[in-house]
């Protein structure tokens, strides 16, 4: 028996009128990306959204052109919607419980691009394999 | 040796913990600790470049379970990693060294990080008869508690003995125990409560220094704000039956088995701060109260002398703090409760029928 098949019913209700607020938000940040090429981020884990909420802001943003799966100390997601620049990351620990969830508005999501430090420790391992080959 | 070694992002790679998965786990926890997710980006950076601090943990009264709590998980977690990467340089338990090398090892901490080591303190410190309930080497827990505290940054009290003196302060607390902070006066002292503590309120507080070199916002408690600044009541997702006044009568009525309030079977969740209900245990898997049973109120100051865990919290006789919203249902619900438990009792008493847990209470 797993912790899903308890019968607990919850009363979730519908809409709280939370998701339009955080549709605003990602229009100011939209702008400010725009104008400014400032990046934002909104982290959801904070809001008082209802799974409708959840619900309704995910229809609202629709689907993009880019989706990326990563496993790193559990599953990840980052999931372009359909206004460009506007991502939706989820991520899970390695049991699969989702442990946080955010709205990033930026060109790239932060956890895509390979960090300078690592680029250069790579290059150093593939001159070795290199070396190692003659 | 280059640039990097030791610093913490160093140490996980070498443990095979990517860069992203640092990552992604600076972000969780920079939202568990509600910092804004630029914030968390700055955190992330600061806390990659943080060298491995030396982190002394001193065990008094205590039963050991707030050590299994922060060590122990189903699978390596990074909570369980960046423990690894800091460097314990004294705990009774996890040490290999054992007598005058355990003490040595101490001292040798003590003066080599001189200024900048954290000490970590689980359990209280029994002051009654010259402390001599409790002894490590011949040194009182007092005396060492008080050596070992001059030359720290801060103090970090895991469990709520350290915090707040626990089960060996109970009535009719035998041993004279004191939480560290009764003691400690010249040092910041952050108390994680919890019987035991979420491990990743440890580990937050512990990034927290690392990144920022600075410790987190604190409650009146001296908590960290960011887990304890709401009742697990605020957070619980029960709580719309409690909206409602559905409340379970038994542990197995049918208002347990639809899920309602537990708040009448002595659920101290309205008077108890702690992030239980959105953080979790068990690698997020459940919390009490979404197992069936109330909450014990144990990270709150004198859980244990608050009258009963199966006592609703509107009875009297009640000596945790009563916050405002359970005096407001307290009002409309306790008068109820209460006839409700004599009644019961009494019912039980000529009928011999099946009695609730809160009907023998009373």
């Amino acid at each position: 028996m797993s912790l899903g098949d308890i019968p607990i019913q919850l009363e979730v209700g519908g809409l709280t009128g939370s998701a339009p607020a955080v549709l605003r938000e990602i229009a100011y940040l939209l702008e400010r990306l725009t104008r400014y090429g400032e990046a934002g981020s909104i982290d959801l884990h904070g809001l008082p959204l209802s799974p409708a909420d959840r619900r309704w802001l995910l229809d609202q943003l629709g689907r993009g052109e880019i989706e990326i799966a990563l496993e790193i100390g559990g599953g990840s997601r980052i999931v372009e919607t359909a206004y460009p620049g506007v991502w939706w990351v989820a991520h899970d620990n390695e049991q699969g419980v989702r442990t946080s969830e955010f709205i990033e508005v930026t060109l790239i999501p932060d956890l895509v691009p390979a960090h300078p430090d690592d680029v250069e420790s790579g290059l150093k391992n593939l001159k070795s394999r290199i070396s190692d080959l003659s | 040796m280059n640039e990097k070694s030791g610093s913490l992002i160093d140490s996980l790679e070498r443990q095979g913990v990517s860069r992203r998965t640092f990552m992604k786990y600076c972000a969780t926890l920079a939202s568990l600790m509600a910092l804004p997710p630029a914030v968390g980006r700055a955190f992330a950076e600061a806390l990659a470049k943080a060298t491995r601090p030396s982190v002394i943990w001193l065990s008094f009264q205590e039963c050991t379970g707030c050590t299994e709590s922060l060590t122990r998980s189903h699978t390596p977690t990074l909570e369980s990693l960046i423990f690894d990467s800091i460097s314990l340089d004294y705990h009774h338990t996890l040490q290999a060294a054992a007598g005058t090398a355990a003490e040595a090892a101490r001292e040798a901490a003590m003066k080599l990080n001189w200024g900048k080591y954290l000490l970590v303190v689980d359990g209280s410190v029994p002051m009654k008869d010259g402390g001599v309930y409790s002894t490590i080497a011949g040194v009182s827990n007092h005396d060492m508690l008080m050596d070992t505290v001059k030359g720290a940054a801060a103090v970090v009290a895991v469990g709520t003995c350290a915090a707040f003196g626990g089960l060996p302060k109970a009535q009719p607390n035998p041993t004279g125990a004191v939480a560290i902070s009764d003691l400690v006066k010249d040092k910041p002292v952050v108390n994680v409560s919890g019987c035991p503590p979420i491990p990743v309120v440890m580990t937050g507080v512990l990034a927290h220094f690392l990144a920022f070199g600075s410790l987190p916002e604190l409650d009146k408690l001296g908590r960290p704000l960011a887990f304890y600044g709401e009742t697990i009541h605020d957070r619980c997702y029960r709580r719309p039956f409690y909206d409602q006044g559905k409340f379970a009568k038994t542990f197995d009525d049918e208002g347990a088995r639809q899920g309602w309030c537990l708040f009448e079977l002595g659920c101290k969740g309205p008077v108890t701060y702690n992030s239980c209900a959105t953080v979790k245990w068990n690698d997020g898997t459940s919390f009490p109260i979404e197992s069936g049973h109330g909450c014990l109120g144990c990270s709150e100051p004198d859980f244990w002398d608050a009258g009963g865990f199966y006592r609703a919290l509107s009875l009297p006789a009640n000596p945790l703090h009563v916050a405002a919203t359970a005096v407001e249902v307290g009002a409309v619900v306790g008068v109820g409760v209460a006839l409700a438990n004599r009644a019961g009792k009494s019912a039980a008493k000529a009928g011999h029928e099946t009695a609730t847990l809160a009907d023998l209470e009373k």
